[in-house]
């Protein structure tokens, strides 16, 4: 009796696609590729408007507790002890460049008195422009306060 | 005497291929971040010599005090109130200034709901042109 050949199935899963489904990806991380030059954790104020602040903006973080770091966008950040720092650095990066743009990182629970002393180093520093950075402002914490 | 050929493969090895991708991946994956680069901008005069005298007449001041609460020209005011405050103001006169003075003591948080309020004015038919955060030295130099 002539017996059927049993047909054996080969257990392999299918990769030729994977490669292009890892360039892709990769592709994706190229491009939103950003290293965070600040790594201080803070509690952003929430604001209905925000715009994107220009790459290598110089950041100044400031803490709750009331640590205050700079970068100029281009290497991490430092601590700096004082009010004096922040201005030398202001005017550095000014110097360099004045078009800089600032982002002021800083907790939304910082007494504003620390606030305006950091707005007026870039001020006397001669800074054009202060993005003041933010989180987005949710529908429930809209219009609310006084 | 029996010659065996050699032959060479003439393919690309590519087996390694997903190992490496994989790794650049998981790189990009661990530095990579998304971190918040959206916020409020504002411009600082460049020569304080050009910047111009605001008579108090002429202006509306909002206060911002600590506990969150807020004063327009000296009365209490909530957030959601401050454009309905000003738009005849600002009817009369457009260009007039609005100054945010915030008390020593008050949040971060509070004087920047109080400027986002503000810049949303464009939107809601109330544009202010003329917002101004004077510094603490500012106020001692030029304050009346």
């Amino acid at each position: 009796m002539l017996l059927k050949t049993r047909q054996s199935r080969g257990a392999i899963i299918p990769t030729a696609s994977m490669a292009d489904i890892v360039f892709l990806l990769i592709i994706f991380f190229v491009l939103t590729f950003n290293v965070d030059v600040d790594k201080a954790q803070v509690a952003l104020p929430k604001t209905n408007l925000r715009f994107e602040v220009p790459k290598k903006s110089a950041v100044i973080s400031v803490t709750e507790a009331g640590q205050i770091r700079v970068s100029s966008g281009e290497e991490t950040s430092t601590t700096v002890s004082g009010y004096e720092d922040v201005l030398a650095f202001a005017a550095e990066q000014v110097a360099r460049d004045a078009d800089k743009a600032f982002i002021l990182k800083a907790d939304s629970r910082v007494p504003y008195q620390t606030i305006d002393r950091i707005l007026d180093s870039l001020k006397q520093a001669r800074a054009s422009v202060i993005y003041l950075l933010s989180d987005q402002e949710t529908v429930e914490g809209a219009g609310q306060g006084g | 005497m029996k010659m065996t050929k050699r032959t060479v493969s003439d393919e690309i090895p590519t087996s390694s291929m997903a190992d490496i991708t994989f790794l650049l991946i998981i790189f990009f994956m661990v530095t990579n971040t998304f971190a918040a680069t959206r916020g409020l901008d504002f411009a600082v005069p460049k020569e304080e010599r050009n910047t111009q005298t605001i008579e108090k007449q002429e202006s509306v001041l909002l206060s911002v005090h600590p506990g969150g609460r807020f004063e327009a020209d000296g009365r209490a005011i909530r957030l959601d109130e401050i454009l309905d405050y000003l738009k005849p103001k600002l009817e009369r006169d457009p260009l007039k200034p609005v100054i945010i003075r915030p008390d020593p003591e008050s949040s971060y948080g509070d004087m920047v709901r109080v400027f986002d309020v503000l810049r949303q004015g464009k939107d809601k038919g109330v544009e202010v042109r003329n917002i101004s955060i004077p510094t603490q030295r500012e106020i001692e130099q030029f304050w009346y």
